[in-house]
């Protein structure tokens, strides 16, 4: 009976550990909801660490393009993904428009981008980490189809 | 000698308090960071556009961009855009002169006007046409000379000048007003726009 028990602290212990590992780049959130016609709800909150993971069971012949244009303003991206890491937060950019407004803001880690018009609302949170991870592969794609 | 040893630890408690006040004060981020504004309104549309920059972002940024004329943080100009003008040696009589007003041009349909004034360039522009654009510009002589420091005649050194503007007070240095848009750049140290 003791035995089992250690078992299942050492299951529910390496899981927990797992959990947190996952879960260690943040989580990326997107929230999509249409007001009109029907009203539709779209939620995802996924571990910021998959999108990495996932890239690298895309085959890299798939991301040439991708790669070929990213290539020149890699430099660029890296240095702004860099000083917004470091920086505080930060509202980027706000539009107004009649019936519109678009925010893009620096928060906590995350890149957030908050849309809201007259048919929908759509929140998409990134961790910059995660972007950073996300974009060095798609190099690294672009490279190996170079070889 | 339980009294020696509690007041050995209560020691021992406030200098690890302090040290641990220290480190956290010394890795507090410094909030001085400067952010490069931009705000148009457009009235008649409802409209507006805020654009908040962090300047040490910027001048991050500007050195990797490779493009068309920009190229390591410096935009290289035409010869033509200068129209033979030595603006380096006009700078430097600016530079050297006191606050005055060195241009003032009046026509039917523009008033223009460039002034020294407390260690800036002014640039007034008043166009009489319908649409009654008024264009004002404020730059630090230092973020000036800064865009005038490269070796070629035909560049200006952006990164440089975005430098110098993170070393400057905040300011208003352009705003720009015609019957309908209102365009403002400025630069402090909020990072919202407003």
């Amino acid at each position: 009976m003791v035995l089992l028990g250690k078992v299942a602290l050492g299951i529910a212990g390496t899981a927990l550990a797992g959990i947190g590992l996952i879960c260690s780049e943040g989580m990326i959130e997107v929230n999509v909801v249409e007001k009109q016609p029907e009203a539709h709800h779209v939620y995802v909150l996924a571990p910021a660490m998959l999108v990495p993971i996932t890239m690298h069971f895309i085959p890299s012949r798939k991301l040439g393009n991708a790669a070929a244009e990213i290539k020149p303003w890699l430099p660029t991206i890296r240095a702004a993904l860099e000083q917004l890491r470091a920086g505080e937060d930060v509202t980027l950019v706000e539009v107004r428009e009649p019936g519109q407004h678009v925010l893009v803001t620096k928060s906590g880690g995350s890149v957030v981008v908050d849309v809201t018009d007259t048919d929908e609302t759509v929140h998409v949170s990134a961790p910059i980490r995660a972007i950073e991870s996300t974009v060095e592969q798609v190099a690294a794609a672009g490279s190996e189809t170079q070889d | 000698m339980r009294k020696g040893m509690r007041a050995v630890g209560v020691c021992c408690v406030l200098a690890l308090t302090m040290s641990n006040l220290a480190v956290t004060a010394m890795a507090a981020p410094a909030t001085s960071e400067r952010y490069l504004h931009v705000k148009v309104d457009d009235a008649s549309k409802g409209e507006s556009v805020n654009v908040n920059v962090p300047l040490s972002m910027a001048a991050a940024i500007l050195p990797t961009v490779n493009h068309g004329s920009l190229h390591n943080g410096h935009v290289t100009i035409g010869e033509t855009d200068f129209n033979g003008v030595d603006v380096r040696a006009m700078l430097d009589a600016i530079r050297n002169a006191p606050d005055n007003e060195f241009v003032t041009v009046k026509e039917k349909d523009q008033d223009v006007r460039v002034a020294k004034l407390n260690g800036n360039l002014i640039v007034h522009v008043l166009d009489k046409s319908k649409d009654g654009e008024k264009v004002d510009v404020t730059i630090p002589m230092k973020v000036v000379d800064a865009l005038f420091s490269t070796a070629k005649d035909n560049e200006l050194d952006i990164a440089a000048a975005i430098r110098a503007l993170s070393d400057a007070r905040d300011a208003v240095l352009v705003t720009v007003q015609d019957a309908t848009e209102h365009v403002r750049i400025w630069i402090d140290s909020h990072s919202s726009g407003e």
